[in-house]
């Protein structure tokens, strides 16, 4: 399966271009981090190519979404998986109010990947089957939290459970991808942006009192 | 039905391209009333109904992804890419040459990152001040009030700095830095770096009927409202207005026709919807059509006066092909974590940039390479993007839940990155010729692609990495993205940074250059050459202002001849 992820990926990269392999390969763009460098270069010069997506619903999750790159298993395994990521918290919902398992469904569907999710789904169940005699989905709480903890943290992960962490590590970012680029998300980080401002004052006064700057001439 | 189709009008100057060289040439053109025909390759562009601006990362198809024709993604005002479909070149063994053709009207100034940095007096005579390179034919002085007169026509803000070969303009007043930027600029003080204002061509005060800006940072996606630069909203529209142009979208230009003198009676393109070749006439030929494209059309332009293209007597056409030197870094900064929520949008770019700062050492030799770079820099809180969490586990050590969560919020904006644009010395070995094997969808033979770095520029990107290293390491924070040998310092591939000049080169010599130093061919007086294939060097300041600067003055220049054509 790592085998699989690493051609996979290699297709992905000539199909429409892995921002990581980009930050490598092009450096036509002045670097200039969003959230997380090693995916997430963006511009001072110019945008940052980003990966080609599906069309991506950004409706709420509704129980009657069929699933187009999934079977119904997968889809139900990405769901549960996706609110184990993203659950709701006090500031704001879930992935799945937030529409991320269609999100992801559109965005393995069309632009490649669905060979990692769906092989780590596999790999998922049968470590699951394994250990409690039944499917992911169908393990109890205490019984998903141990299986993933196995996979979930890369630096501490046995050596055999890497095909595990591959998977969880794509997972997580297709989750927060989804997750962050939808209305909830941009609210909860807050990005305060993308609006029509009639001026610019530069930063709030509570900013530049955290950072320890001014604009005063020094 | 006949293959080709000649137009019986004939117009005093036919103009291939219509970026930033082809619109300039427009606008000086028409304004001096000639009655100009220009060619575009690509299709007709209404900037304020196609812009994507102020639409949410949610609200593309494909959030904010690329599509075929918008690698930069959906939402990228650029029409084109280092790939062009049916339109190929090839790379002579051990070159990975990558070249961006913006197919669309105003070409790349739809997106491009409204750098706008004069040329200093020592750029113009490089080789007078450390042996490498070549001299230009002009100085400093020359050009100057051509930046006076297009930073005042587009719009340029900046500050009065009074740095060494970092000429100030006229500007706009500066936006303030964002607050990531107040601390570049702190660590950047300390280590005796200068960071100042930047120098983009975005308006922070209403100018000739275009409004402000508004601070939605979006300038790549093209701007609805005109309040940064491109040709489109800004060159074309006058040139319009005076009833003197007419826009011709979706011609590919294919040759230079000639007479028996040598001399140019106009060009011959093909129409894109018909794909029948298409002839026009003028008294001129303005080319604009970007530097290895002009040099393209130049080469497969032979006729039996000009054997092995136009105006290449001197062997030169398509040598001394030029980019700019980019290598990146970022980092991790903890005192940027839990940042209160704010805007960090501001213009569609850096609000500071840190200019060259070596002269002094290299005239000295106290620099182990020729030649300088400026940093370019970017990060706040950002409008996210989809793939903006590949890798997080690096940072975060992976997990999932309602910790993770309120990881990311805490993350959030703290990470910056850094890169360098520098100088690169024209050598022999980076050039551009015809592949007579391959022609593309339009029948026209494609260009083939030398490029090699020099040392000087390795050893730049090595300096580059370690600047961005102590920026980081100064502001407390921690080097998340760099290079070193083992990747020759990150140095990015020739293409890469789009800024490619050169291949048609202007000089004093006309054994030694294709142009004189008004951009005319030697060898065919009524051509002309508006775009960056001209330029001699390529300094640290990024082309798009100087290619406008010399446009305007070859144009002056160029409307002088129609005139005395006229009479």
């Amino acid at each position: 399966m790592i085998d699989d992820a690493k051609s996979e990926k290699k297709q992905h990269t000539q199909n429409s271009m892995d921002r990581r392999d980009l930050l490598k390969v092009l450096s036509t763009v002045p670097a200039a981090a969003a959230l997380f460098p090693a995916g997430a270069a963006r511009a001072a010069e110019m945008s940052m190519p980003h990966r080609s997506g599906a069309p991506a619903a950004a409706a709420p999750a509704s129980g009657d979404y069929q699933p187009t790159a999934f079977n119904p298993h997968e889809y139900k395994t990405v769901t549960v998986l996706s609110d184990i990521i993203v659950p709701a918290d006090e500031r704001s919902g879930s992935a799945t109010q937030a529409g991320v398992p269609q999100f992801i469904d559109g965005w393995v569907g069309s632009q490649g990947g669905l060979d990692t999710i769906r092989g780590g789904i596999t790999w998922l169940d049968l470590e699951s089957n394994r250990a409690f005699g039944h499917d992911f989905v169908d393990a109890s709480e205490a019984e998903k939290k141990q299986l993933l903890d196995r996979i979930a943290y890369p630096k501490t992960a046995a050596p055999d459970d890497a095909p595990g962490v591959v998977f969880f590590n794509r997972m997580r970012s297709l989750v927060l991808g989804g997750f962050y680029t939808s209305k909830m998300g941009i609210q909860d980080l807050p990005y305060m942006g993308n609006q029509m401002l009639s001026e610019w004052n530069g930063c709030p006064s509570n900013v530049l009192a955290k950072l320890g700057v001014s604009y005063e001439k020094t | 039905m006949p293959q080709s189709v000649s137009s019986a009008k004939s117009y005093d100057a036919i103009i291939v391209g219509s970026g930033a060289g082809g619109g300039m040439a427009a606008y000086v053109l028409t304004k001096a009333g000639a009655k100009c025909l220009l060619l575009e390759a690509g299709s007709w562009y209404d900037t304020a109904k196609e812009s994507a601006m102020l639409k949410w990362v949610y609200e593309g198809p494909h959030r904010g992804g690329s599509t075929p024709d918008k690698p930069f993604g959906e939402f990228d005002g650029c029409v084109g890419g280092w790939q062009v479909q049916g339109e190929p070149y090839t790379n002579a063994p051990g070159t990975d040459f990558m070249w961006w053709r913006g197919r669309m009207l105003g070409g790349r100034t739809n997106h491009w990152g409204r750098i706008s940095l004069r040329m200093g007096p020592y750029d113009f005579k490089p080789y007078s001040r450390d042996g490498k390179g070549i001299d230009w034919p002009i100085s400093y002085e020359d050009l100057a009030p051509y930046y006076d007169k297009t930073e005042e026509l587009i719009g340029v803000f900046g500050s009065q700095e009074n740095l060494e070969n970092t000429p100030d303009g006229k500007f706009l007043p500066a936006p303030r830095p964002r607050c990531f930027e107040l601390m570049i600029q702190k660590a950047s003080n300390k280590l005796g770096i200068p960071c100042v204002s930047s120098r983009l061509s975005i308006l922070t005060r209403p100018l000739n009927g275009r409004p402000a800006c508004h601070y939605c940072g979006q300038c790549g996606r093209s701007c609805a409202t005109s309040s940064n630069f491109s040709s489109p909203t800004v060159l074309l529209p006058p040139a319009q207005a005076t009833g003197n142009l007419e826009v011709r979208c979706d011609a590919m230009a294919r040759e230079v026709l000639v007479n028996r003198e040598g001399l140019a009676t106009g060009v011959s393109y093909i129409d894109k919807k018909t794909r029948k070749e298409m002839q026009v006439r003028g008294k001129i030929v303005v080319l604009a059509a970007s530097a290895c494209e002009t040099a393209r059309l130049m080469l497969n332009s032979r006729s039996p006066q000009h054997p092995n293209g136009l105006s290449n007597s001197s062997g030169l056409l398509g040598k001394y092909l030029m980019d700019t030197v980019g290598s990146d870094g970022a980092g991790f900064v903890p005192g940027l974590m839990d940042v209160p929520a704010h805007s960090c949008d501001g213009v569609g770019g850096m609000h500071v940039y840190m200019p060259w700062w070596n002269y002094q050492k290299q005239l000295r030799s106290e620099m182990p390479f020729a030649r300088g770079y400026h940093i370019e820099l970017g990060g706040g809180k950002q409008m996210p993007g989809v793939g903006d969490f590949d890798g997080s586990e690096a940072f975060l050590g992976g997990g999932y839940g309602a910790g993770l969560k309120r990881k990311i919020r805490s993350f959030y904006g703290s990470f910056l990155g850094f890169a360098c644009r520098g100088e690169m010395i024209p050598n022999k070995d980076s050039w551009c010729e015809i592949d007579r094997d391959t022609v593309d969808q339009w029948g026209i033979p494609v260009l083939k692609f030398h490029f090699k770095w020099s040392q000087d520029e390795i050893l730049m990107a090595r300096h580059a990495q370690e600047t961005f290293r102590e920026l980081i390491v100064n502001m407390g924070g921690e080097v998340v993205q760099s290079s070193g040998a083992e990747d020759n310092w990150g140095i990015s591939k020739g293409g890469q940074i789009i800024h490619e000049v050169g291949s048609v080169l202007m000089g004093d010599d006309r054994r030694k250059s294709v142009l004189n130093s008004h951009c005319q061919a030697w060898d065919c007086k009524n051509v002309f050459v508006t775009d960056g294939a001209p330029f001699v060097s390529n300094a640290d300041k990024n082309p798009t202002l100087s290619i406008m600067a010399l446009a305007w003055r070859t144009s002056e220049h160029a409307a002088d001849e129609v005139r005395k054509l006229n009479v």
